[in-house]
């Protein structure tokens, strides 16, 4: 039994529509397995140590809360891309998704910088995709299915050629509606458009997640499953949803 | 003059049918009356002589709107008002034309518009409303819309320029901004001091942030959700001061307050519901009614369909609850642990539009107080087009996996659950169930055949 580190990046401010389903999720599946999982709130000017977290998330806030989340990241900005080389899981969601990116240009032309780890632009327009979105995806060597909703006026362009996507779209719109990628994938860093409660139905997703971080403290490779039936009939549910809609 | 008797015609026949089939959404005929006759709600509005009044706002529009209806119609006021959920430009036509005669030509003194949020503008464009009220704003069903931030500058762009008064909420602090930002009159309610205060917020985070400079706002108190005492520590930006204020609060049996010292008694429950009461009673005393009529009618008004509605299945009690985002939920759930027996529960998710397509927001409803000692829940249905969700939210909450049961049907889940151990019934369902569960509850309640027979207290007497 051991005891995992997740820093939740502001939390006050990153925030939308139910993103903390994706910690519950994490804490319950670690304490089933008989691990302790603490979430340590990190907000702005707040002191954060990358090397002992296990692992960080940060979901979607509005424009203006992002320029205030941006100003602040971005003094720690090194240190953190240094800890994702090094394979420190992270999941960003929606807006924290794209501030891992070059910048966010708003349809009113209006230029949002973000942390430049990747080489990516987000472009604001009209309308905003919004929907029920499925993708079919590979993790731990294993091809899956995710389920999610998606709301997002940015359309992202994955130009960097060390990035690859989250996972393909088979149903919605993904990263900007056109090309069919949704996401991206980097070490274990995903960055998605899939908010709110992502883990609790894809629970691949989070014991990719899990493992990844057991993996890192050298803990065994192969992490005990568990009895998923519920969270696999709501996956069932709205993947049926999606496909005959 | 014969496009607008065509379409009030056809419309008024597409009403009458829709009511024979027991169909409560009668929004078709709007659309209908609407294609014949684009000009139609604009020439039906014109008859009204006094006041077009638009509520709007994320929680309580209907139950203030009720409230204000019972209240003019108590003062001997003609008036028009919009059914729940009917509450888009259709909708709203539908109310006109179900309260017309075939040519058209009669008028009112009041209509009471209840709409939606992203609707005001362009309802303002086709009625020349007078009164806008707005009750919250809460995160709720964004998903159609972008975010909260958004949707307020819908309403302010609306707005602009009309001959308008505004009737906000002083303990809101995304409203505070609106005399700078629209130009209008505004009058606000609010509370004082109340003893269910805290000085911690537990759930709510909208409304954080000022809307005038984007520093974090400080709270010196909450009396509910993000409605409270504040102050921005960089431009000062505060409560507005109330017109009308709300003191002597007491919850315990129904809701008792005054206002602006009238004292004001309702058989409704919960702090959300004084607000609708508080934002009423400003409203009508702004309109000129007399304390007394307020009084009256507010004493004598009861809450009516899925707002704490209950029925009795043979022996046992069933409550019906309608919730439609986290504060609703959390709000229901704490009126259900109030009660000490042993539930079953019963808890239908749909995602229709009308209930948000988007069913993230359980997650910010607080179900851990299910699992926690006491809580008493023998059995928990999880039901509707997302039945799957609402029993992983369930799950995680620490709610036992035993406990859960998935029964996507409303009717089978509402009999699994009512045939559960515990002594009472809650039936909670999202906006697109609620109208099924209750046709549902009412079928089980005249069942002879559910009915317990020998009545104990009969025997004894
Ligand atoms: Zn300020």
């Amino acid at each position: 039994m051991a005891q995992f580190n997740i820093a939740h990046l502001y939390p006050d401010l990153m925030n939308l529509y139910g993103d903390r389903g994706n910690l519950i999720c994490l804490k319950k599946r670690l304490a089933w397995r008989g691990h302790e999982c603490r979430i340590q709130s990190v907000g702005l000017g707040q002191a954060i140590d990358f090397d002992n977290m296990d692992m960080v998330f940060m979901g979607g806030g509005s424009d203006r809360e992002q320029g205030l989340v941006y100003e602040d990241l971005i003094t720690r900005a090194e240190a953190f891309f240094d800890a994702i080389e090094a394979g420190l899981p992270v999941l960003c969601i929606c807006g924290a998704y794209q501030l891992l990116g070059e910048s966010y240009i708003a349809a009113d032309g209006q230029k949002l910088q973000g942390l430049g780890f990747f080489d990516f632009i987000t472009r604001g327009s009209e309308p905003r995709l919004i929907g029920n979105i499925l993708l079919e995806t590979q993790l731990n060597g294993r091809n899956t299915t995710v389920v999610g909703f998606e709301n997002h006026g940015g359309r992202t362009y994955l130009d960097d050629p060390r990035l690859e996507a989250f996972g393909r779209v088979v149903k919605g719109y993904g990263n900007n509606g056109q090309d069919g990628s949704e996401g991206l994938k980097y070490h274990n860093l995903i960055g998605t458009y899939l908010h709110g409660p992502l883990l609790p139905k894809n629970p691949v997703v989070a014991d990719f997640y899990i493992s990844a971080m057991a993996e890192r403290r050298g803990l065994t490779a192969t992490i005990t499953p568990l009895y998923d039936s519920i969270e696999n009939f709501a996956h069932q549910q709205v993947k049926y949803k999606i496909l005959t809609s | 003059m014969l496009r607008t008797i065509l379409a009030i015609i056809a419309a008024k026949i597409i009403i009458k049918l829709s009511r024979r089939f027991g169909n409560q959404g009668t929004v078709m005929a709007g659309r209908v009356a609407r294609r014949l006759d684009p000009g139609i709600l604009r020439k039906l509005a014109g008859r009204v002589e006094k006041q077009i009044i638009i509520i709007t706002g994320t929680n309580g529009k209907t139950t203030t709107s009720n409230m204000i209806a019972q209240i003019l119609n108590a003062d001997g006021h003609k008036i028009v008002h919009n059914r729940a959920g009917a509450n888009m430009l259709n909708g709203i036509t539908t109310a006109f034309i179900g309260a017309t005669n075939l040519t058209g030509s009669r008028s009112w003194d009041y209509a009471l518009l209840e709409t939606d949020e992203a609707n005001v503008a362009p309802l303002l464009k086709e009625v020349d409303a007078g009164v806008l009220l707005v009750t919250n704003f809460f995160r709720d069903q964004l998903d159609r819309y972008g975010e909260l931030d958004y949707t307020i500058g819908l309403i302010k762009e609306g707005v602009k320029g009309r001959r308008l008064r505004l009737w906000l909420n002083a303990d809101d602090p995304l409203m505070s901004s609106f005399p700078q930002d629209t130009g209008l009159p505004c009058s606000y309610y609010g509370f004082d001091e109340t003893p269910y205060d805290t000085l911690e917020n537990h759930n709510s985070r909208e409304g954080r942030y000022c809307m005038l400079c984007g520093e974090e706002i400080e709270y010196l108190r909450f009396h509910f959700a993000q409605l409270g005492v504040f102050r921005c520590p960089k431009c000062g930006n505060q409560n507005p001061e109330p017109d009308f204020v709300a003191t002597d609060l007491q919850l315990d049996q129904g809701i008792a307050m005054k206002v602006n010292e009238i004292p004001i008694k309702s058989p409704y429950q919960g702090f959300y519901n004084a607000y609708n009461l508080l934002a009423a009673v400003a409203l009508t005393r702004g309109l000129g009614v007399r304390d007394a009529v307020i009084q009256e009618a507010l004493a004598r008004f009861q809450p009516q369909a899925g707002r704490m509605e209950r029925f009795s299945v043979g022996e046992r009690e069933a409550t019906l609850i309608l919730v439609k985002n986290p504060t609703g939920f959390n709000q229901s759930l704490q009126a259900l642990l109030q009660d000490g027996r042993s539930k079953n529960l019963f808890l239908a998710l749909n995602d229709n539009a009308a209930d948000g397509r988007d069913i993230s927001w359980i997650w910010d409803a607080d179900l851990e107080v299910l699992a926690e000692p006491g809580a008493g829940i023998t059995i928990l249905v999880c039901s509707g087009l997302r039945s799957g969700d609402m029993a992983v939210r369930a799950k995680y909450a620490g709610v036992d996996s035993g406990v859960i049961e998935i029964e996507s049907d409303l009717e089978a889940g509402i009999k699994k659950t009512l045939g559960g151990t515990g002594q009472v019934g809650y039936i909670l369902s999202t906006y697109t169930a609620l109208f099924q569960c209750r046709k549902i509850l009412l079928g089980m309640q005249s069942e002879p055949s559910v009915k317990a027979e020998p009545r104990r207290a009969y025997q004894k007497s």
